[in-house]
């Protein structure tokens, strides 16, 4: 174990793909079986060594101080005004969203199994390029590295529904495409404006995150009208390419194209990992490089995040098609991890960094299980399907964990991440704002309650229809015998329903590691807000103490608590 | 202004050139060479070794009306480097119509076509060192005259006529405004010489700050203009899209390329009127710098940050609408030549505001500035845009034509079509894997999707642009808020142009066809279409090396007044 040091095997994990996809293509001339083979071979061997290396994180003494593992730094393009480092290293931040990159490749790779008959070797090679760039886009640790891997994500994908995607995969591929790159550009002249703001206080051009993020709170961005407001102008920059990868109603159109039009394997990594990254760089770039305009802009998209989270559940309860249901369900649950973040509270931002987790779990789960459907029975419209629960029992099963694990059912993953957003939001609402700004944030955080009771709604009577009922028979299914599910479909699922029960019953474990690096990212901006809300409150009582609208609320008097203890019920949770 | 015999040396490569034209014409009179593209090859190559034993970049040699410095050194080693590609694909073009079946190509002219591209190569090498007018000025007919022989000889049906035609025409217009600028700039400064006229626009003098006020709008908006025409910027740009439709893919490829570094030479020829001299600025006083130049400096960064931005979308929302592949990438070099100018811009803005702080402060600037400049980010931009386009040129020159739609038996093989359009390249992942991948690689890295080698100019262009002014607010109309919005514009346009990029990529990948392609374009076009995706890759893996020698030249003598140095401080570990 001490002969692998902890970067060279950071750096193995990220090869090891790439050297999967070149052997899966070196082998296309033996056909089809010979490349998925090779395709899960090497999923899993990244799998493994990606969970040795967690462990190995776990353990190590720099967990423990929340400093960077595993570093690797190496010059790229170091000339002029470019300090351009490929430089990896895994953090709290990262941890988790690190290994469900490995862990859900694993499940694209199986259940592509049969689904993948033409063109095979592009198509693993395809998968294996993109889960190279899922595991480098959350190790890097230099800006311009970060923006490569998170344009490259873009790539395979673009090819992945465009060659193998359903009817219209050809507009989905292009929209997808063009919507995400937009906006990323903007986010990446944000991120460069940072760069050079950084550079020109300190002398010397760095693209390094930890340094930008240190130099950020030494030489804050001006928020100022002398200032031009620059530091509001870059969120909004940033916000443009985060917003779209998460997606944030309104900017969520391409989302259902591409899931629908999508392979099932390519949803899976879209909905389990790629959707992530937004909520990432939220963590990573906005909240601690630019924490004044987060908390400027903290009760809108605290407020964007209620609307998708109702509009994306309202929307799903009237789908015809399972899987245009299901992507907009992960519209819903990403409005959580919105307000989850941005209601800037310690409890329900651990619980949005938990909540990806569990989202990424249960909607690849999903994706994948309405895609063995499909194969089965040609068909994702739920009014063709009917009692597959007496054909397919174990799939049913699974279908049933993952419905729960998605609309929260105590004891399953999602209702530990799901309660502590809630939780850390009424905490906002209550205790957290100005009393003249209560009511509505009173409003939001109650309205996202309607989100679970929804949630429910429509998950619960799609299953109702797709897998009890009257059992019909679509044109092309297959004899009932051969219905259930097969060896790679079940190895692709467990280790997920795994993870399901292990989050759901031993939440700290995952809480943990993250929980510094997650105060870390956000303590500036808390306390920004924090500032801001006591600040306007003053405003208020000065400008107008005769209007007396204002209900002085028995918590306005004692002093705003940024990071209360965390709630007890979590803490219960705690073995 | 005396000629010696070191002008002579240092102008080695040029006069290697043209005498390897001489031969190759002379060969294809008497012998009908079949070869004259390989006499072609060799003299590039012969020039490449002539010029490696020039001077060194780091030191200035003026020798009559012939600078060489880092920047005339980067210049030739791109033209004869490209040069090299170009021969290529054209050759490949050529041996195609030699043995076409009914092409629509003309047969002969090999040495013919071989020659003339040689002086063109001469020509344009000659534009980089220029420091004199009137050498500038043959140097661009150098270009401009073999550029319309190569036109005419490639096509003789209607179309190939008319786009030569067209271009004949109008490049006689951009030549003619560009020399009335000269003249122009003749009457402000009083000499030939770039240097003596600088001098005079930088001086205090009464009657230059007078002229100049008349004079300088006239002679930059002409020689703007004369420019525009060979960098196929907004307002010149309307010929491109039917003169590269009307001729050979190969024709297009120097289209694209060889102009547009005549383009950029002579705006760096331009801007440099009005930057001191290095070392002048610290040896002088602020008075150093007169009203004359800051108005030039003023005026050009104006025009060509309008320019700039007009381009760019010009370029890609036509773009857009095109079906036909070859008026697609001219619209796209549109817009590329628009993405140059934003360097230019920065860097006419940068020395426009080295000027004001001079001028006013009379203080050491202490404001820290970035080590990079516009110019460098504009080299390298065309540098890596140079690359990616040669290499789409040459993979269509290389897949030539597809298999015509005909049942034996159906009546007489109707002739072969040339790709033309989009939907020529369906399923070409299926027929041809590996001209596929390239295209795609080629596209993308156009496109600016890192880590491709267009990202990296996209990136340095945008830096480069978020820089000036930078201790400045940002007020609505100030230098800096302008050239934040150049950036903006510049990014949004990058996801604009993807659009179109993704539509070619996605005929090629996601669309399936019956009649492959035939590969009959000749085997050295699929050498050179290699070529460039192995140096596309080699940019995109280690980008540093062609970065060090762009910025060298763009930060080389002519802009050594910008780079100011500054003690560098350090950020305080909390």
């Amino acid at each position: 174990m001490n002969s692998l040091t902890p970067s060279t095997h950071l750096l193995l994990v990220l090869a090891t793909p790439l050297i999967g996809a070149v052997v899966a293509w070196v082998l296309g001339a033996r056909g089809r079986h010979a490349v998925r083979q090779s395709a899960v071979v090497t999923a899993g061997l990244t799998l493994v060594s990606t969970g040795w290396l967690i462990v190995r994180y776990l353990q190590s003494p720099e967990a423990a101080a929340g400093e960077p593992y595993a570093v690797t730094t190496l010059p790229w393009l170091v000339s002029g005004i470019f300090d351009v480092r490929f430089s990896i290293g895994l953090d709290g931040l990262s941890l988790w969203l690190f290994g469900l990159s490995a862990l859900l490749s694993l499940t694209a790779v199986l259940v592509s199994w049969e689904a993948i008959k033409e063109r095979p070797i592009g198509f693993y090679v395809l998968l294996l390029v993109l889960e190279a760039a899922m595991l480098g886009v959350f190790v890097a640790r230099d800006v311009i590295l970060f923006y490569v891997f998170f344009e490259f994500t873009l790539v395979p994908l673009f090819f992945l529904i465009g060659i193998w995607g359903h009817d219209d995969r050809r507009r989905a591929a292009v929209k997808f495409f063009l919507y995400t790159l937009a906006g990323s550009v903007l986010a990446f002249l944000g991120l460069l404006v940072i760069v050079l703001w950084h550079a020109s206080h300190v002398g010397n051009v760095t693209f390094d995150i930890d340094t930008l993020t240190a130099g950020m709170a030494a030489h804050p961005l001006p928020m100022n009208a002398e200032g031009g407001w620059l530091q509001l102008i870059v969120f909004w920059a940033l916000f443009a390419g985060f917003a779209i990868k998460v997606p944030i109603v309104p900017f969520h159109t391409w989302l259902p194209l591409a899931h629908v039009e999508a392979p099932t394997g390519g949803s899976v990594d879209l909905a389990g990992v790629l959707l992530k990254i937004g909520i990432y760089g939220f963590l990573r770039f906005s909240l601690p490089m630019l924490p004044d305009a987060s908390a400027v802009a903290a009760p809108w998209l605290f407020g964007l995040g209620v609307v998708g989270i109702l509009y994306g559940a309202l929307v799903a309860l009237v789908q015809s098609d399972l899987k245009r249901l299901i992507a907009y369900s992960s519209v819903s649950h990403m409005g959580y991890c919105v307000l989850g973040i941005f209601a800037l509270e310690r409890v329900s931002l651990e619980g949005a960094n938990l909540q990806l987790i569990n989202h990424g779990l249960s909607s690849a789960g999903l994706f994948a299980l309405v895609g063995m459907i499909y194969e089965r029975f040609h068909t994702r419209s739920i009014v063709n399907l009917g009692g597959i629960a007496t054909k397919a029992p174990w799939l049913t099963v699974l279908f049933m964990v993952f419905t729960f694990s998605s609309i929260g059912l105590p004891g399953l993953n999602g209702f530990v991440g799901e309660f502590m957003i809630l939780a850390g939001s009424f905490q906002r609402a209550w205790t957290g704002v100005a009393p003249a700004f209560q009511s509505p944030f009173l409003v939001m955080s109650v309205s996202a309650v309607l989100g679970v009771v929804l949630g429910a709604w429509y998950m619960l009577w799609a299953v109702e229809r797709v897998f009890f009922g009257t059992s019909r028979q679509p044109p092309h299914g297959p004899p009932v015998e051969a219905c259930d599910l097969r060896w790679y479909e079940t190895l692709s699922l467990l280790p997920l329903v795994v993870f399901v029960f292990w989050i759901g019953i031993a939440p700290a474990t995952f809480l943990h590691p993250a929980a510094a690096a997650v105060r870390n990212a956000s303590s500036a901006a808390a306390e920004a807000f924090a500032d801001r809300m006591q600040a306007a409150q003053a405003t208020i009582q000065t400008i107008a103490p005769t209007v007396n609208r204002v209900v002085v609320h028995p918590h306005a008097s004692t002093p705003i608590n940024v990071f209360p203890q965390p709630l007890p019920s979590q803490s219960s949770a705690n073995p | 202004m005396t000629t010696s015999l070191q002008t002579f040396f240092l102008l080695g490569p040029e006069i290697a050139l043209v005498a390897a034209s001489l031969v190759v014409f002379l060969a294809g009179a008497f012998a009908g060479l079949r070869g004259g593209w390989s006499v072609a090859i060799v003299g590039i190559v012969g020039a490449m070794a002539l010029s490696g034993g020039q001077p060194t970049d780091g030191e200035t040699l003026v020798s009559g009306s012939v600078t060489i410095d880092g920047f005339s050194i980067f210049v030739r080693w791109m033209v004869l480097s490209l040069g090299l590609l170009l021969a290529l694909v054209q050759a490949g073009d050529l041996f195609r119509s030699a043995v076409g079946h009914n092409s629509l190509h003309n047969r002969g002219g090999t040495c013919e076509e071989a020659g003339t591209f040689l002086i063109l190569l001469a020509g344009l090498s000659l534009v980089g060192a220029a420091n004199d007018l009137v050498l500038l000025f043959v140097g661009l007919e150098l270009v401009s005259i073999p550029t319309y022989i190569l036109l005419a000889l490639k096509r003789t049906d209607p179309h190939g006529q008319e786009a030569s035609l067209k271009y004949f025409f109008l490049s006689l217009v951009a030549s003619a405004l560009f020399l009335y600028a000269a003249v122009c700039f003749y009457g402000m400064g009083g000499s030939t010489s770039l240097a003596a006229i600088g001098a005079r626009l930088q001086s205090n003098d009464e009657t230059i700050v007078g002229m100049v006020v008349v004079l300088l709008p006239v002679a930059l908006g002409m020689a703007m203009a004369g420019v525009a025409f060979r960098l196929a910027a907004v307002p010149m740009h309307f010929y491109a899209p039917d003169v590269y439709e009307g001729t050979s893919p190969g024709n297009a490829a120097l289209l694209s390329t060889l102009p547009k570094i005549a383009g950029l030479v002579l705006l760096v020829r331009l801007l440099a009127l009005g930057i001191p001299a290095a070392g002048s600025l610290t040896a002088t006083d602020a008075a150093s710098i007169g009203a004359g130049a800051t108005s030039h400096l003023t005026l050009f960064w104006q025009l060509t940050a309008v320019l700039a931005a007009l381009t760019m979308t010009v370029g890609n929302v036509m773009a857009l609408l095109q079906k036909n592949l070859r008026r697609l990438l001219a619209c796209s070099s549109i817009a590329h030549a628009g993405y140059l100018l934003v360097g230019v811009a920065v860097a006419a803005a940068a020395a426009a505001a080295q000027a004001d702080r001079t001028l006013q402060a009379h203080v050491s600037d202490t404001s820290w500035t970035l080590g990079l400049g516009g110019m460098s980010a504009s080299l390298f931009y065309l540098a890596t845009y140079v690359l990616a386009t040669t290499g789409i040129f040459a993979a269509i020159t290389y897949l030539g034509h597809r298999w015509p739609e005909w049942n034996s038996g159906s009546g007489p093989r109707p002739p072969r079509e040339e790709i033309a359009v989009i939907d020529d390249l369906n399923g070409l992942s299926g027929t041809n894997p590996v001209a596929a991948f390239a295209l795609a690689l080629f596209l993308l890295s156009l496109a600016g999707i890192p880590p491709l080698p267009g990202f990296w100019g996209k990136l340095s262009l945008a830096a480069s642009a978020l820089e000036v002014d930078w201790n400045a607010p940002i007020g609505f109309g100030s230098r800096r808020a302008v050239f934040v919005a150049l950036a903006v514009i510049l990014v949004l346009n990058a996801a604009i142009a993807a659009a179109y990029y993704l539509r070619i990529i996605a005929a090629i990948y996601f669309r399936t066809t019956k009649r492959g392609v035939q590969t009959d374009g000749g085997l050295s076009a699929g050498f050179a279409m290699l070529i460039c995706m192995a140096l596309l890759l080699m940019v995109m893996l280690q980008p540093r090396g062609l970065f060090v020698s762009a910025s060298r030249a763009g930060s080389g003598s002519t802009f050594a007044s910008i780079r100011v140095q500054h003690p560098t401080q350090t950020i305080d570990p909390q």
